[in-house]
């Protein structure tokens, strides 16, 4: 048969399987993840809308007057400079200070009212909360209410932590391993077996079926978080970063994304093949790219995730909290060119696929032994 | 005559430790050939050796000159259903036969035409574009069977084929198979029912323990089992008078007597002086209005052969 009828066998196997793996009942959970952090990122954009908008309607001052206000002046003079403030309360606090002993011993104890006053004002864009003890100002704080490259930084935590190493990791796990796996369990896969094509056309009939399916899902996921995550930012913020950077950045989410499907989905197909238990692929796999980061950098570059990593174009910030031994351990290895890492993700698919291809010619129909 | 045959050599298979089949070696000439033998003697093992769903541990097995280890090739002249109940959740009948008619090349338009052919002749139209799932256990042994011919192959591999079916599409299946055989296709089926085979087979395979027992015509499997006498039907009026002229004959071991007394039951060592000796009474003016091989069946050779196995 020509290579041509063969690819025409395929896509018709593909057509098929990719109606199971968009609409099972099985891939809602796989929908669920893909979609989740979108939704965590409209959250936090509508809150961010509202907020903006009430702050716009109590009253904006000038950036430049917000600037000027500096530490141990009093309460009027920021009034003055700055008008009525948006945001305006006050407290008092009470403290029992010992001040020394009677002369009978006794502890003598001396009441300590201190007055708070809190300002806040907004210039636009900044928040500012100023904080003031009885009268003078001790302490300030201004921020951005919605900060671009903060928002970009954690689009950039939740793409590569949630994103690349559970959400595309589970869901092809749920959707790569059900290809085979499933059919056996549901005892159909015969149905495949006795058709006139060779295993290998089916192998990646099933495997396109799959690719099609995780990489809609997910790349469609990622874009709509990546939209969600612009979307309260200012017009012209958005308009700067798109004639920047913003174009060729999307392009790598999407791709890092999409190259995350074609690498996992070909490990957990071979997996469904070679395995009865998706578990065990599952947290071998899990473990594997989980301490990725502490080993040596030959060995670094023999997971999914490394690559998936180096086609990133914002590296995800490290948790601050992270304890210092293992912030010693950990040694990322210097990312590789996306070429590399396009062409070094692709090969690793090649040879696990080559290896699902060995299995599948050798597979065999018993389905009481499932 | 190769690429006309089916051809075990030496073909063994084992599930771990459980024996499936035990050199195997068989030649299966064009026709109807029936698969019998008990529960677990390795009938379907036999039919999924045959058509690539397990791979042989030992030996070679060649469908009219085809591996079966080469689906893309061998999946096109054969056809087979199997005993596997289950059908794609996505597949209504319609679905099921036209899907595996598109994977061998078929325009889609040829493919349903083809499918609906197949789907008349099991009697299935009526309820062609329901879902699988949902039919009963006759109705998916139908669009089974409907799937394994629709592509008209040159071998057909049928694992009971014709339970769950009602009479008239049984009789109808029966008749395609005669048919089908008759034009020097393979039609290789198990089944339990025995008398179904004797009526529909050119050549049985009689299986047990995961080895073949006896191979070929009904009647010429039954001669080479010499140790067991023949067995005749013999209906006649003077029952009595021929059993005592039978008895004086060297190779008639036993004659009974129906109750009737208007038929016995012979058995001989010797068919050919049987016949020479039935000629003599009859020319002696004994009525003898027929005689009937009482043994040339399935279910003697069954008994003959695996004994209490069934």
């Amino acid at each position: 048969m020509s290579p041509r009828f063969q690819m025409r066998q395929a896509w018709t196997i593909a057509t098929i399987e990719m109606r199971r793996a968009f609409f099972s009942k099985r891939a809602f959970w796989v929908y669920l993840l893909a979609l989740f952090p979108s939704v965590i990122f409209i959250g936090h954009g509508i809150d961010s809308k509202i907020r903006l908008d009430r702050y716009k309607s109590r009253g904006v001052v000038a950036p430049a007057a917000l600037d000027s206000i500096r530490a141990g002046m009093t309460d009027q003079e920021v009034i003055a400079k700055l008008g009525a403030a948006s945001e305006d309360d006050s407290h008092t606090s009470r403290k029992r200070e010992r001040t020394g002993d009677d002369e009978d011993g006794k502890r003598k104890w001396e009441e300590k009212v201190t007055h708070h006053r809190r300002l806040a004002y907004f210039d636009g864009s900044r928040r500012a909360n100023f904080w003031f003890e009885e009268g003078i100002l001790r302490d300030s704080q201004v921020g951005e209410l919605l900060n671009f490259e903060e928002d970009r930084s954690v689009f950039a935590a939740v793409f590569q932590y949630f994103y690349l190493r559970l959400a595309i990791f589970f869901g092809c796990l749920g959707i790569f391993m059900n290809l085979f796996r499933g059919e056996m369990l549901d005892k159909t896969l015969h149905f495949w077996f006795l058709a006139p094509a060779r295993r290998e056309v089916l192998l990646l009939g099933k495997y396109l079926a799959g690719l099609v399916a995780s990489s809609v899902i997910f790349t469609a996921g990622a874009l709509l978080c990546f939209a969600a995550m612009l979307w309260p930012h200012s017009p012209s913020e958005v308009a700067a970063y798109w004639q920047g950077s913003g174009m060729g950045h999307t392009f790598r989410y999407a791709l890092a994304a999409m190259l995350g499907c074609v690498g996992y989905g070909s490990v957990f197909l071979a997996a469904g093949l070679l395995l009865r238990n998706p578990i065990i692929p599952a947290v071998v796999l899990l473990t594997w790219e989980g301490i990725n980061g502490f080993l040596p950098d030959v060995l670094q570059k023999l997971s999914v995730l490394y690559y998936l990593q180096s086609l990133c174009p914002v590296p995800a910030p490290t948790d601050p909290g992270m304890p210092a031994l293992l912030k010693l351990i950990l040694s990322p290895a210097a990312p590789a060119s996306p070429w590399v890492a396009v062409l070094g993700l692709l090969a690793v698919t090649a040879l696990v696929l080559w290896a699902a291809a060995q299995a599948v010619k050798r597979l065999e129909i018993n389905y009481s032994t499932e | 005559m190769n690429g006309h045959e089916i051809i075990f050599e030496e073909v063994s298979k084992f599930y771990g430790e459980v024996l499936g089949v035990n050199r195997v070696s068989l030649r299966v000439p064009p026709g109807i050939t029936s698969l019998v033998g008990p529960n677990g003697s390795g009938k379907t093992t036999l039919m999924n050796l045959m058509c690539g769903l397990i791979h042989p541990d030992r030996g070679s097995i060649s469908v009219r000159g085809l591996s079966p280890r080469d689906p893309e090739r061998m999946m096109r002249i054969t056809g087979y259903a199997t005993q596997f109940d289950a059908a794609p959740r996505w597949a209504t009948g319609f679905d099921f036969v036209t899907t595996a008619l598109l994977l061998f090349g078929y325009s889609r338009k040829e493919a349903e035409r083809k499918a609906w052919k197949a789907l008349e002749l099991v009697s299935l139209t009526d309820a062609a574009m329901r879902k699988v799932a949902g039919y009963s256990k006759g109705m998916r042994q139908r669009v089974r069977l409907a799937q394994a011919i629709a592509h008209d192959p040159q071998v057909l591999v049928l694992d009971e084929p014709l339970n769950g079916l009602d009479p008239l599409v049984r009789a109808e299946t029966i008749a395609l198979f005669r048919e089908w055989g008759a034009q020097g296709r393979h039609v290789i089926l198990s089944s339990h029912v025995l008398q179904e085979v004797d009526v529909i087979s050119d050549q049985v395979i009689l299986i047990a323990n995961g080895m073949i027992v006896a191979e070929g015509e009904i009647r010429g499997v039954r001669d080479e089992i010499s140790e067991h006498p023949s067995q005749y039907i013999i209906r006649c009026r003077d029952a009595s008078r021929i059993a005592s002229l039978l008895f004086d004959e060297d190779h008639v071991t036993e004659v009974r007597l129906n109750d009737d007394r208007l038929g016995l039951l012979v058995l001989t060592k010797n068919r050919e002086e049987f016949s020479k000796a039935l000629s003599r009474i009859a020319l002696a003016g004994h009525d003898i209005e027929g005689v009937i091989p009482a043994d040339e069946n399935v279910d003697a050779l069954y008994e003959y052969l695996i004994g209490g196995g069934r």
